[in-house]
């Protein structure tokens, strides 16, 4: 219960540093990641009072539909614009097609996962190879993909099994999601609040002195 | 789907423990190599950016002082060669005032006026090697065949010049650097090689304009010349790859197929108006 309720104070934590910090964070494609925060609080406060499944499989919709977007826009190499767009098309099909108020959707979110995994390695990747960026963990973004990365890893197995667990077990299994959540929006928090990175000081090009 | 059967509780629970320490311990793993590899990526550019700043402090220093050295020899061209002739005009001049007798007064002034013309001469001399003014007038081609004649002239080789495609004049200042470059190979040709011939041709293939010098005496290759430039000698050398990189140029130092002789080759991209290539 503990977990549960500090996993949703984290969750407020990411909307109001952005708020804060709104100045560091504009021009830096983090509106997306923004809105997904206030989807995420709205859905808990939701789905505590209503307490539908059809809310989460919603939900997971929706989550998809922004990481999707915001995989899309961060991506700066052309030829890998066509995956967000070819999964989110294979996606949108599968959770449709299993959208129901019956239970929860453990088929989805696993896809989910599996699909956000491979986004958040190819764009750790083309940061990497990005050589505006100087040290990689200096661009917000980076966080960002961390903190998707490690909350899609550490729930996966929870997604695909959970449906298969006693109804009495599956809240003692529920906490691994808190903890990751937790994890996941200080994460966030600590993008939001990183400083601007200053693209001129940062170059590699710049770097260069012209003698 | 095979993933979503269940065998037991117990069985689930393991997997989804296992599964999850699995998982958690791949991604960081993976982030913790993302990181490690670029800052080993950054270390390795940076130092590479350091060799190439001690690089064009080598050049910048070795420009210096070739500069210098010239200098120092203008100077003494003018006091030991220019300074005493003049020196002697004078005294020729200042006989005269003393001597009244017409004959030793025409001959003085006959001496004078030679030594005078002698330092014309000189003092040309000099100039036309600081700046020569066929360059200048007629551009890169007939200042090439000019001093390849008075190399030939001097008896000390022989020496051809033999320009293929230079219908279009190239800017003035890149005329001159290429004109200085071909002017250091050849003294080092004539200082160091104990050649017998030396030959330049030029050529146009595409946007490139090449220039090429043969000769049959002790040369240096590339690696020599990576060598050279890398260590505090070869001056020459040193200028010779400052100057092509204003103009964004390569050299190539090898020796024929045949084995018989030596040859550079000097590569430089050139624009549709007859201009060099200028690059970001």
């Amino acid at each position: 219960m503990l977990i549960a309720l500090l996993a949703f104070f984290t969750e407020i934590l990411p909307i109001v540093f952005y708020l804060i910090f709104l100045k560091r964070n504009r021009g830096e494609g983090l509106w997306v990641i923004f809105l997904y925060c206030i989807l995420s609080v709205l859905t808990e406060i939701l789905a505590g009072i209503l307490r539908l499944p059809i809310i989460v499989d919603f939900y997971n919709i929706v989550q998809f539909t922004l990481f999707s977007l915001f995989f899309y826009f961060s991506l700066k190499d052309k030829r890998f614009k066509y995956i967000p767009i070819i999964g989110a098309v294979i996606f949108y099909v599968i959770a449709i097609r299993n959208f129901s108020n019956t239970g929860f959707d453990s088929f989805s979110l696993s896809l989910a996962s599996i699909f956000f995994i491979p986004y958040c390695i190819l764009l750790l990747y083309e940061q990497m190879r990005d050589s505006n960026i100087m040290i990689v963990y200096t661009d917000k973004k980076f966080w960002i993909i961390v903190a998707f990365f490690l909350y899609f890893s550490g729930t996966l197995f929870l997604y695909i099994y959970i449906n298969t667990l006693p109804k009495d077990q599956q809240s003692n299994y529920w906490s691994i999601n808190n903890f990751f959540e937790i994890l996941k929006n200080i994460l966030f928090c600590i993008a939001f609040i990183m400083k601007k990175r200053d693209k001129s000081e940062y170059s590699i090009d710049n770097l260069n002195p012209d003698i | 789907m095979i993933l979503l059967e269940v065998t037991n509780t117990g069985n689930v629970s393991t997997v989804l423990f296992f599964g999850t320490i699995g998982m958690l311990a791949l991604t960081i793993g993976l982030i913790v190599f993302i990181i490690f590899h670029q800052r080993k990526v950054i270390r390795y550019q940076l130092k590479l950016q350091r060799m190439e700043q001690d690089q064009q402090k080598l050049l910048l220093n070795a420009s210096i002082r070739l500069q210098e050295e010239e200098r120092q020899r203008i100077a003494a061209d003018l006091h030991d060669d220019a300074g005493p002739l003049l020196a002697t005009a004078r005294l020729y001049l200042n006989e005269n005032l003393v001597n009244l007798d017409k004959t030793t007064q025409l001959q003085s002034i006959y001496n004078a006026k030679q030594i005078i013309d002698d330092t014309i001469q000189l003092i040309r001399n000099i100039s036309h090697s600081l700046m020569p003014p066929t360059l200048k007038n007629f551009g890169l081609e007939s200042a090439v065949n000019d001093l390849f004649q008075k190399i030939s002239g001097s008896g000390s080789m022989n020496a051809s010049s033999r320009f293929h495609d230079y219908r279009e004049r190239l800017q003035a200042e890149n005329e001159l650097i290429i004109f200085r470059v071909i002017q250091e190979l050849v003294n080092n040709i004539l200082k160091h090689s104990n050649a017998s011939f030396v030959h330049l041709t030029q050529n146009t293939s595409g946007s490139k304009f090449f220039i090429r010098l043969h000769h049959d005496g002790r040369g240096i290759t590339q690696t020599d010349f990576n060598k050279l430039n890398k260590s505090n000698v070869g001056l020459g050398l040193k200028n010779i790859q400052s100057r092509l990189k204003v103009l964004h140029g390569k050299i190539f130092f090898e020796k024929d197929m045949s084995q018989t002789y030596y040859k550079v080759t000097i590569e430089l991209v050139k624009e549709e108006e007859g201009k060099l290539a200028e690059q970001d």
